[in-house]
């Protein structure tokens, strides 16, 4: 059986953006670890990325997650971007309409020049 | 064509009668026919019924020279003697019923291929007509006995059953039941199961207006002609169209026929069908019933009538009820209805074939029917189709409920898939619809119970690619609580889950559930020439 895990690293590409760049599985499973990275993200960023070039898997328990993610950003009033979808997820982000309350970029360059 | 004219006999042979005629003889009368044009000169042929020669052209396939038998068959000298050199042996229902039978060519030449398959064709239409007169003839003996009309409709009767299909169709995975209950004047119900060369199985329910003979007859012709074009034409609405042009000309006035064709694939399910204004079928599947809707009108009223031609998979655990108006018009004392609905009120227990056709009768008898004469003909015909033929599966694999095990799933479905012309990212939709249902097997159907592994089976149809996922939850249907929202989901109205049935639904061009026992199923399919997706790229 696949064991990929949720690995998130978090990066502070310029002053006040985060990234949360993610890797393997996004599920129930990555409660824990996506809570904890947004929280690391947060500290001093108003704009928050979050990268998914090497998302392996994400279901709708992880779009759970990431809902959770938006409404705890709506409150502190961050916002959120996202880049690196692949086509499937990026049509999954338009049918659950995730794509009106998070832009949506193809590269972490251009989530980065639009909140420049 | 002009030069068989002098020389076509019309015969016919009679078979034996237990009561009338000996056993062992069978008796032929022959009328010689001159310039096309019958005189009265009759040839009387007794065939025995033991003679090599009954045998022998029974197990024959179409034309037969008589100079190259050689049989020690006095009936063979006999027609012989009379000139006969070709004989068409006319078989109904495997019994020789009679000849066509020719003498020399007026050339001297031999038939050509052409001249006998013209009569192999020939033989073939005469038949089963040759056969309703000698039913007919069969009564007559009895005509003096009861009154006309009591005989007449014992003739319809007769013809009647001779003509319904004396077995059911074997299909794996499947079950047919079928019933016919004549009314005491006899209408002109009819059902039919035709086996298709590419494997498909042709449905055939239809009913006569009018009653007795004449119905029992159009019945008859009808259904012979829809054999005939089943056979030669693929889809249903052109074989209507065929019927109802082979009828008009010959269909007495104010008479016609109502007729519902389907052509099923019993390997996945997949029916074709057009109606001639026959009573629409119903289906029970899952907790939805509907009904299978084409429009078409009946046969025999005008030619050149087009049938719309319509589609449907019938899910797995489906139940598809064929029938004519004696269900539906019954009447009860008070003259009301027995109506559609409350036949599917009864589909909706979703009983089996068998029980359900007795349930339907019963439920008939309980609303008063049975408290007078049955008015019209009742046909049911019940398919129900209860499991994926086992061919057909490119892959059939358990997987211990487990978190995560769903990503197995995925990957496996992928790979039976691969091939399949189904497009990379359509694939890829139904792997996450995969993932989702499995999750849910796994979790809601087998409480992650380890003795309880989430079955799945993959196969694939002429259009579907279709994903079978079995838990053991039972009667568990897999409903979100609502549909989400993202802005209720922001604004804390909605919990932030609850995505997994809407993406399930999203994902793949068509969902069925269904119970059996302990066994729920949940079954994702996947068009293979799609590409209407729901999104396209922003």
């Amino acid at each position: 059986m696949n064991e990929l895990t949720t690995q998130l690293e978090v990066r502070m590409p310029a002053p006040g953006v985060s990234v949360i760049e993610i890797s393997g599985e996004v599920t129930r499973e990555s409660d824990g670890a996506l809570a904890d990275a947004y929280q690391r993200a947060s500290d001093e960023a108003r704009t928050i990325i979050l990268a998914f070039d090497k998302l392996e898997y994400m279901n709708s328990s992880g779009i759970g997650l990431l809902v959770t993610l938006l409404v705890r950003a709506q409150r502190s009033r961050q916002s959120i971007l996202a880049c690196g979808l692949t086509e499937h997820y990026r049509q999954i982000f338009e049918l659950t309409r995730l794509d009106e309350v998070i832009s949506i970029y193809e590269t972490e360059d251009a989530a980065l020049t639009a909140v420049a | 064509m002009a030069s068989l004219q002098p020389t076509i006999r019309r015969v016919s042979l009679r078979r034996p009668r237990s009561a009338a005629a000996p056993a062992d003889v069978a008796e032929t009368v022959t009328e010689p026919v001159q310039q096309a044009t019958f005189d009265d000169e009759s040839l009387a042929l007794d065939i025995a019924a033991n003679d090599p020669i009954v045998a022998y052209l029974e197990s024959a396939s179409g034309a037969v020279e008589l100079a190259t038998l050689d049989l020690d068959s006095p009936a063979l000298v006999e027609l012989r003697a009379n000139g006969i050199t070709l004989v068409v042996p006319l078989v109904s229902n495997g019994e020789l019923i009679g000849l066509l039978h020719v003498g020399r060519r007026r050339s001297d030449q031999d038939y050509s291929a052409d001249d006998r398959r013209l009569l192999e064709t020939l033989a073939a239409q005469a038949a089963p007509a040759v056969r309703v007169g000698q039913l007919v003839r069969e009564q007559q003996a009895e005509m003096q006995a009861r009154g006309r009309l009591e005989q007449e409709l014992a003739v319809a009767q007769l013809i009647q059953q001779n003509f319904l299909p004396k077995e059911l169709p074997q299909l794996a995975g499947w079950q047919v039941a079928a019933y016919y209950g004549p009314a005491r004047t006899v209408g002109g119900d009819f059902y039919d199961f035709i086996e298709l060369p590419d494997g498909r199985y042709g449905l055939v329910v239809g009913d006569v207006t009018d009653k007795g003979i004449p119905a029992a007859m159009v019945m008859a012709a009808t259904r012979s002609v829809l054999r005939a074009s089943a056979q030669r034409l693929q889809e249903p609405g052109a074989v209507l169209a065929r019927v109802n042009d082979n009828l008009c000309p010959d269909i007495p006035e104010n008479m016609f026929v109502t007729c519902f064709y389907g052509v099923l694939d019993p390997a996945t399910g997949h029916l074709l069908y057009a109606n001639a204004g026959h009573n629409l079928p119903l289906v029970r599947s899952g907790s939805e019933s509907s009904e299978l809707r084409a429009t078409g009108m009946p046969l025999g009223l005008m030619p050149g009538m087009n049938y719309e031609e319509c589609e449907t998979t019938i899910a797995l655990d489906a139940t598809v009820l064929l029938y004519s108006d004696g269900l539906v018009e019954a009447h009860d004392p008070a003259r009301e209805m027995f109506g559609t609905a409350r036949a599917v009120e009864v589909l909706a227990a979703d009983r089996e074939a068998e029980p359900l056709i007795a349930d339907l009768l019963g439920a008939l008898e309980s609303f008063g029917a049975g408290h007078q004469e049955q008015e019209d003909d009742i046909t049911l015909v019940v398919i129900q189709r209860r499991e994926a033929a086992p061919s057909s599966a490119l892959a059939d694999f358990e997987l211990d409920s487990a978190p995560g095990h769903e990503r197995e799933a995925m990957r496996l479905v992928g790979a039976a898939l691969a091939s399949s012309g189904l497009e990379p990212a359509r694939l890829e939709r139904l792997q996450t619809a995969v993932a989702e249902a499995t999750m849910n097997a796994m979790e809601h159907g087998n409480g992650y119970s380890a003795n309880r592994p989430v079955r799945v089976i993959v196969s694939l149809s002429e259009s579907e690619a279709v994903v079978r996922i079995v838990d053991h939850g039972g009667d568990h249907a897999i409903r979100a609580a609502a549909t989400p929202d993202i802005e209720a989901k922001l604004a804390g109205l909605q919990s932030p889950r609850g995505w997994g049935l809407f993406l399930i639904e999203k994902m793949v061009d068509r969902v069925d559930q269904h119970t059996k026992g302990s066994l729920h199923t949940v079954e994702l399919a996947m068009l293979l020439k799609g590409g209407d997706d729901a999104t396209d790229d922003a």
